[in-house]
């Protein structure tokens, strides 16, 4: 599991950024399901007219607050061995065993330092087409978190709390004719084995899915992958409550009011060779994330980063399950 | 001292041109040959279109819109404290003007904001806007 972790998570813009820099992204994203808190973490290197970093982290037990840093390029720094990205005082770096974060945003008053230990074999997803542009991901969809995290006035403690880390990369263009709906999924009972991931992309109407997977690990390998047409879902109503916040709070002059909204309810149902699923994610609160429209002068990219409750169940390679838990899905509106 | 409000405008536009000259040129669109005067705390300036975006000190009898408002509810707005449609409904931001012009402002601020956000000079100049706050 080690050897797979290190061998293919590493930077890839030191090299793809410099060769073909127009419309290239990557990003670190780390998601913890601590105990009355939802932690999302990312690292992110957005090529613009020069490659822009940015560290954002955002935090929810009440309500969902947090910040966006957007740094200069000479605040970037890569080590020789791609596996070390720092943003001005902020480090991210893939260790055999996992990834160590630190976080250093003195004027949004937000420090800390995590350890990410990996529970579970890393997956990656290639070539997924993203409107003219492809995205790469690699994913480790339950890791343990340790550590602390200062943030808007609150500290939280981290003890083996459970959390999930993808790594994106690729060329697309923020705007282009896309959208997505992703989750992760881990049980509340800290024994429980299961852990599920679900992506789907779609045009940017939400009309046609280009692609759409759910992954089922079972410990700490992979127990089921459903693809296309083995999963099915369904989005039930328009979550009846305002966005906790907008980042960059600028962009809110931008966004009316509650759009685009998220659902209240995404069922996910998914079958293949005599494994079944059935998952259900209850939205509870989000907050909008939103960026420039890269294809439109006029149009904004919206990201909503939603906590909420899950429920899920089945049979997988014979084993029967059902458990409670929680999920934090992102809505993308292009 | 804190910097004018007005000359934070005339290096933005300056900036916006630019940085983001196709943002920069669709503001210039949306304003078209309408004046805007603002009063900023008693700082009254106007903004136009010349050959380029022009911010001018003073009252101007020509205005189409003139905007009354603060530093702080800028800065609120800026700082999503507050919307901008509960900042009208709140007298915080009073715009006069006939409705096709202030629907023309309007289309103009939104202008203003999508070539800002795309501009990396833009949280500098916000962070100077932040120093003349009460």
């Amino acid at each position: 599991m080690n050897a797979t972790l290190v061998r293919n998570d590493f930077l890839r813009a030191p090299v793809q950024a410099t060769a073909r820099p127009a419309g290239f992204k990557e990003w670190h994203h780390f998601v913890v399901h601590a105990r009355g808190v939802r932690l999302l973490i990312n690292f992110s290197l957005n090529n613009e007219t020069r490659l822009a970093p940015r560290v954002i982290v955002i935090a929810h037990d009440a309500k969902w607050t947090g910040a966006i840093e957007r740094f200069d390029e000479r605040a970037l720094n890569v080590s020789a061995d791609l596996g070390d990205l720092i943003i001005g005082d902020n480090r991210m770096t893939v260790l055999p065993d996992g990834y160590r974060v630190v976080i250093d945003l003195p004027d949004k008053d937000i420090r800390g330092e995590l350890h990410f230990t990996s529970a579970s074999r890393p997956f990656v997803v290639r070539n997924q087409p993203l409107g003219n542009g492809r995205i790469n991901w690699l994913f480790v969809p339950r890791l343990r978190a340790n550590g602390w995290l200062r943030a808007c006035g609150r500290e939280h403690r981290l003890e083996d709390d459970l959390a999930y880390h993808d790594h994106n990369w690729g060329r697309f263009r923020w705007g282009d004719d896309f959208g997505w709906t992703w989750g992760t999924i881990l049980p509340t009972r800290a024994g429980d084995p299961w852990s599920m991931v679900f992506m789907q992309t779609t045009d940017r109407s939400r009309l046609h899915n280009l692609s759409q997977a759910l992954y089922v690990w079972h410990h700490d390998e992979p127990a089921a992958i459903f693809r296309h047409a083995a999963v099915q879902t369904r989005s039930h109503g328009r979550l009846g409550r305002a966005p906790d916040g907008t980042l960059p709070p600028p962009m809110r002059l931008l966004l009316d009011g509650e759009v685009p909204g998220v659902p209240e309810l995404i069922d996910i149902t998914a079958t293949r060779a005599g494994d079944r699923v059935h998952a259900e994610f209850h939205a509870h609160s989000y907050v909008r994330i939103a960026q420039p429209s890269e294809v439109s002068l006029d149009r904004s990219t919206v990201l909503c980063e939603t906590g909420g409750t899950a429920r899920a169940s089945g049979t997988i390679n014979d084993e029967d399950f059902d458990f409670v838990g929680t999920g934090v899905f992102e809505f993308l509106y292009g | 001292m804190a910097e004018r409000i007005s000359s934070l405008l005339r290096r933005s536009v300056e900036h916006l041109q630019d940085e983001v000259p196709d943002s920069y040129d669709l503001l210039v669109a949306k304003l078209g040959t309408m004046v805007v005067e603002l009063d900023v705390d008693g700082e009254v300036f106007s903004l136009s279109v010349d050959d380029r975006l022009a911010v001018q000190d003073g009252a101007t009898q020509t205005a189409g819109v003139r905007i009354v408002t603060s530093r702080i509810t800028i800065l609120d707005l800026l700082d999503a404290r507050v919307g901008l449609g509960e900042a009208v409904e709140a007298g915080t931001v009073s715009v006069h003007g006939s409705l096709d012009n202030v629907q023309r402002a309007h289309d103009s601020l939104l202008a203003y904001v999508h070539a800002a956000v795309r501009a990396s000079t833009q949280p500098g100049l916000l962070a100077e806007l932040r120093t003349g706050a009460p």
